[in-house]
């Protein structure tokens, strides 16, 4: 039931987050930044806009983007398998991609390209976060890791930094916001969506952030508090590295998550298998 | 029931015989389209029957059979004096000396030398299939511009048959005989087109799949030396602990070899330059699928043992290393090739594991994959001969081009990736078991290779899809007319596709789970909930399937068929700049350099597969 209500307000919620976002944002660049609902704001003029699009497939997948990313959170949460949920994601990034690469735009195409090099970059890394919290709860099932005795985040800190470097990728913050890189390629896969259909994206980006931050929060286990205390960390720690840093190119993106991360997850799961014998 | 088992080999071989002589068109079609409906329903009903079956052939059929062998291995001899190549003339006298010792020290045996069981049957069911449709699609293929029509679809038709034996032959003698047939129809078929590099590329596939022929003839020797039989079924009732694992290095080893592994992977690769039915038999329902077959067939012998874990470790890092080459190729066929030995890793990997799930897993991957693999390559067929395309640049604009084709395309690539499809499960549950073996305590290393292995194809498989879909205008796509015998065939494979896997939970949970239960000996730990898989403790919820079959679905037939009314169309922003024509995609060609150190890691874990797994040290 509870699963069933935080997926159908998923994008309201994930608004309202990106709505503190951009005001904590503001606060750590000394400005006042927007009225928190803003978002909200936002969506009602988008949505009033004439609708206008490239071709209709383009239209139609940033529509699928939404949707498909809906479907993977409601998944995630009614569900009972972690790994499913991470698979279901990756449909939505193939409509995403998808779409961009139909249309006559090379920022489009570009963007596309470099969303599938974050694809390479976070998904190994959040594999293998399924894999240790079953490691650690015994089960992927959502129900029994948020149940459990164990609090995962004890067995699993490198696991957990390892995501902490993930999620700029998967959220598009700097300094691996490469795919959406709006100085440079002009919001890449989102460039030729407008009115309506870039409100799709643009919610199903808020969708993301409940899927993402859910993740974390299930590092807590059974310790609801701790839960909310390593996401509102994790929330404050992205947002201050996504002030303070420059965008780096997909290499270094790629570098890091394979050589640092991977093995940074490895690590912890090496020593959860060999403390549990 | 015997005869029929008995049809299934000989009959493809009769009918490909009179198809090669009678080179009279009706007949060619007529008789390789009443294949179809024959194999599948003999594959049915020996599939239905009580398994397993024990064959007992005439003592006189085994001369035949092992002067076939001296009569193969003459003309191997001949072809390697004729084509000038040292290798394959050496490997051949090297195999002419070891198969005279073999027959030498061969004991009498009273086991019977045909052994069919749910995994063979399997296996008829997915050449019956997959297979002859393929050989179908050959006849019309052959009327492009291509000669030698008729023995070109004999041959295919016969080849079946070659396959249905392989996977029948309890005697490891035979299976050597059939081994080395397949070796020489997969050199006939590379070589068809007569051309230079054919001929060059079939000689590289002759002397690498003759090493895999030296290996076998090695295992059987350790095999008679160390335990006195030489038939799957005695093997398999020894006593594990006790047993040496020599032998089973040697056969581990030619299975590697068959399955196309690095860096054995170069025959595999040439094989594209034969016509395009040869690369979808040979990647889909034979040949290589004889390698994961060998795996399984041995599987409860090694599982467990060092050989078992060094074959996970060369099978793993073969499983990412080709996923990744596959990324810096250019031609589509060359993709899918390397993308075939990435899977078989994974196959072969989840073979060597061993544990009932795993061999399910091994056994989802052989079925879904052939389906797939052929049917992407059928379409591949039909790029190059309808459409003249080949290169991955040369797909830009296929909607426009050849619509219904990257449907099929499409719908095929989903198949190899995406979540629902029976690939996606394959790999799926191979992690979940990796991970229970984890916590068992063992296995580290195997998480890795499996959670990394797959982004890397998901991702290639979504470039090529890109890169198919780019620069479009989406104004007037007309859907071109292709002959019926490439519709039927796509359209089969796609209904068989769609079929499996909205009922893959009864699919997995009882066809695929009943041949690992009668493999490992144990309970499989997959069953079907209505419609909804269970394994272990987690679902795949039919709602999920059905939910990610409608959304992949809409993705796919979207680009031809979808259409916003009352919406304003407006030339792309591009942000102001005019529209430059041509968007690459990464090429990824910085990977290539690699390649070498990845074949010297390949070539090390090869040694020590056979060396340390075989306890030769």
């Amino acid at each position: 039931m509870m699963g069933l209500l935080l997926t159908l307000f998923s994008p309201i919620i994930g608004g309202f987050i990106y709505g503190v976002e951009r005001v904590v944002k503001a606060r750590m660049q000394s400005r006042q930044g927007p009225p928190v609902l803003q978002p909200f704001y936002d969506f009602v003029k988008l949505m009033q806009k004439r609708p206008m699009m490239v071709h209709s497939f383009h239209a139609s997948m940033g529509i699928m983007y939404f949707i498909s990313t809906w479907f993977a959170m409601a998944v995630l949460m009614m569900g009972n398998d972690l790994l499913i949920a991470i698979f279901f994601h990756v449909i939505s990034v193939l409509a995403l991609t998808i779409g961009a690469f139909s249309v006559r735009s090379s920022y489009s195409i570009m963007g596309a390209m470099r969303e599938l090099m974050h694809v390479v970059s976070y998904e190994p890394v959040v594999i293998l976060l399924a894999v240790s919290l079953y490691l650690v709860t015994g089960s992927f099932d959502i129900a029994k890791i948020l149940t459990s005795d164990i609090t995962p985040i004890f067995s699993l800190p490198l696991v957990f930094i390892s995501f902490l470097g993930v999620m700029p990728m998967l959220l598009h913050k700097s300094p691996f916001d490469i795919a959406e890189a709006h100085q440079e390629i002009v919001g890449g896969p989102d460039i030729e969506y407008s009115g309506p259909f870039y409100e799709a994206v643009y919610t199903a980006r808020w969708i993301e952030y409940v899927y993402v931050y859910f993740i974390v929060f299930l590092f807590g286990g059974s310790n609801y508090f701790l839960g909310t205390f390593l996401v509102v960390f994790s929330f404050i720690f992205i947002n201050a590295v996504d002030n303070s840093t420059a965008r780096l190119d997909y290499k270094k993106m790629l570098k890091f998550a394979w050589f640092i991360l991977i093995p940074l997850s490895m690590l912890n799961i090496f020593f959860v298998v060999v403390g549990a014998n | 029931m015997e005869a029929l088992i008995v049809l299934s080999i000989v009959l493809p071989l009769i009918l490909g015989a009179i198809i090669v002589f009678a080179k009279n068109d009706i007949l060619t079609s007529l008789l390789t389209w009443m294949m179809l409906p024959v194999m599948s329903i003999l594959a049915f009903m020996i599939y239905a029957a009580d398994l397993p079956i024990y064959v007992d052939t005439p003592h006189v059929l085994h001369w035949i059979i092992t002067l076939f062998d001296f009569g193969l291995l003459a003309y191997f001899l001949y072809l390697g004096a004729k084509r000038k190549s040292m290798l394959v003339s050496v490997l051949s006298l090297v195999q002419f000396i070891l198969l005279v010792t073999v027959i030498w020290v061969l004991p009498e045996s009273s086991t019977a030398n045909i052994y069919v069981d749910k995994l063979t049957a399997m296996m008829y069911l997915l050449v019956a299939i997959v297979g002859v449709p393929i050989a179908i699609y050959s006849i019309k293929y052959m009327d492009f511009d291509e000669k030698d029509k008729h023995l070109f679809v004999g041959l295919v038709v016969a080849f079946l048959g070659v396959m249905n034996f392989a996977v029948s032959a309890n005697n490891i003698e035979w299976f050597f005989a059939v081994f080395e047939t397949t070796t020489l129809f997969s050199v006939i078929f590379i070589g068809f087109r007569g051309d230079k590099e054919a001929v060059d590329n079939s000689t590289l596939a002759l002397w690498m799949n003759q090493i895999g022929g030296v290996a076998i003839l090695l295992a059987l020797l350790i095999m008679i030396k160390d335990f006195g039989v030489y038939h799957f079924t005695d093997l398999l009732i020894i006593d594990k602990e006790t047993m040496s694992m020599a032998a089973f290095g040697f056969l581990s080893l030619a299975a590697l070899i068959k399955g196309a592994q690095l860096p054995f992977h170069k025959w595999l690769l040439g094989a594209m330059v034969a016509p395009t039915p040869v690369s979808a038999i040979l990647h889909s329902a034979t040949m290589v699928k004889i390698a994961p077959f060998l795996l399984l067939r041995i599987s409860p012998i090694i599982e467990g043992t060092l050989l078992a874990k060094l074959l996970i470790l060369t099978t793993g890092f073969v499983f990412v290393a080709a996923a990744i080459f596959a990324l810096t190729q250019d031609n589509l066929k060359r993709i899918l090739a390397y993308s075939t030995i990435s899977l078989l890793g994974l196959m072969m990997l989840a073979a060597s594991v061993g544990t009932p799930t795993a061999v399910a897993v091994s056994i989802m991957l052989i079925i879904f994959h052939g389906f797939a693999k052929g049917f992407l390559f059928i379409e591949a067929g039909v790029l190059e001969k309808v459409f003249k395309i080949k290169y991955l640049q040369e797909m830009n604009m296929l909607l426009e081009k050849a619509p219904l084709t990257l449907l099929f395309i499409f719908f095929a690539f989903l198949n190899m990736t995406f979540i629902p499809f029976g690939v996606f499960v394959g790999k799926w549950l191979m992690i979940e078991e990796a991970s229970g073996l984890l916590s068992q305590g063992s296995s580290v290393l195997l998480i890795a290779l499996v959670a990394i292995g797959g982004v890397f194809l998901s991702v290639l498989y979504m470039k090529v899809l890109g890169v198919t879909i780019k620069h479009h205008r989406f104004t007037d796509i007309q859907v071109q007319k292709q002959p019926k015998t490439f519709l039927f065939v796509a359209i089969w494979f796609y209904l068989w596709l769609l079929a499996l896997t909205i009922f893959i939970a009864p699919f997995a949970g009882d066809f695929v789970a009943q041949i690992s239960n009668s493999l490992t000996g144990e309970t499989t730990p997959i069953h079907a909930d209505g419609l909804s898989l269970v394994v272990g403790e987690s679902t795949l919820y039919f709602w999920q399937i059905l939910g990610a079959l409608l959304l992949l679905a809409f993705i796919h037939i979207a680009p031809l068929k979808f259409k916003f009314k009352n919406v304003d169309q407006m030339h792309p922003y591009n942000c102001g700049e005019v529209y430059t024509r041509q968007a690459g995609t990464y090429d990824f060609l910085f990977l290539k350099k690699y390649e070498g150190i990845a074949n010297m890691i390949a070539i090390t874990l090869f040694m020590l597969v056979v060396v340390l797994g075989g306890q030769l040290l």
